[in-house]
């Protein structure tokens, strides 16, 4: 009987440390979203993207907000942590390799932030570069 | 047939020397914007934007930043997560931005060392927009000119919910520091 009891509660024990610690874990601690490695919602041309966006912001942004996107273009300006891209495709790098990318097509891979009705820009955060075709 | 040829000329000039006009702005994509909102001996909430865009007209002072809520990033994912979610919706409001007018801002007049100068616009945070009077320190820059500042805004200025679970976790008063480095 007492045998049972010892069980019982080295079972439940475990079980609230092990909820413990996947809450520590999974809920509060939570890994920050990993672009990277994350699988595009949406895979298209810069210039569809850009046209959908100068059309008509706000059905664009219901759409690709906060989204993945793998986008393909021609790198029409760059910097240290910035790739234009057909011109009004802003994408922010967090650590950018040394290629040169200008006037290559390329594809970036990124999460779309919103539109920048300034110079009328449509902007990615955390990008990647998948691959250069050149 | 000769007049008409002259009035042309003085019509082109006229075209030219109003787009050298237009070549006065100023602009940046990648401001910085970070903001403090950290209480003491309590977890660190603050966050950084790369992205900023800014446009200055030199002429007139005339001055636009916008800011993208979902590029502020923190250090810990479930507070970005919360930023965007319950407190700054950007699903629904998706940026911030600030129009306004630098007040007697001469463009011959910027030197190396900084001088303030004052920002009178209104300022659309969360869907709301409010008036604003910020000091802007501008000094010269190679190419054109460096805006750097702080300024406070209340969370409940622009109806942003703060519950009360977490209110003494938030300060009242959030601290904006802004870094434009604004060229040709």
């Amino acid at each position: 009987m007492k045998r049972k009891k010892i069980a019982f509660v080295i079972a439940a024990l475990l079980l609230l440390v092990s909820a413990g610690i996947y809450f520590y874990y999974g809920f509060l601690f939570k890994e920050a979203r990993n672009i990277e490695s994350e699988m595009p919602d949406f895979s298209m041309t810069a210039t569809k993207l850009l046209n959908e966006y100068n059309s008509n912001p706000k059905k664009a942004d219901s759409l690709y907000l906060n989204k993945t996107i793998e986008i393909t273009g021609k790198v029409t300006k760059e910097t240290d942590s910035v790739v234009i891209i057909e011109n009004n495709l802003f994408c922010l790098f967090t650590n950018k390799t040394k290629d040169k990318l200008i006037n290559n097509n390329t594809t970036v891979k990124g999460k779309c932030i919103g539109y920048d009705e300034l110079f009328q820009e449509v902007k990615l955060d955390q990008c990647t570069i998948n691959k250069q075709n050149n | 047939m000769k007049k008409k040829l002259i009035n042309f000329v003085v019509i082109l000039f006229l075209f030219i020397s109003g787009t050298q006009g237009f070549a006065q702005k100023l602009i940046t994509k990648t401001g910085s914007i970070k903001f403090q909102a950290t209480m003491p001996s309590y977890e660190e909430v603050a966050a950084e934007n790369k992205s900023v865009s800014a446009v200055l007209e030199q002429s007139t002072g005339d001055f636009a930043a916008l800011v993208l809520i979902k590029g502020f990033r923190f250090k810990v994912a479930l507070m970005e997560e919360h930023f965007n979610e319950n407190y700054m919706e950007s699903e629904k409001f998706s940026k911030a931005t600030l129009k306004g007018k630098i007040e007697g801002f001469d463009a011959s007049k910027i030197t190396n060392a900084s001088k303030n100068f004052t920002l009178n616009g209104d300022l659309t945070i969360h869907g709301k927009t409010k008036p604003v009077s910020v000091i802007v320190k501008i000094s010269k820059a190679a190419n054109g000119v460096n805006a750097i500042g702080t300024f406070e805004v209340k969370p409940e200025d622009f109806d942003i919910e703060i519950p009360s679970m977490v209110r003494k976790k938030i300060a009242d008063k959030i601290k904006i520091t802004y870094n434009f480095l604004l060229i040709k």
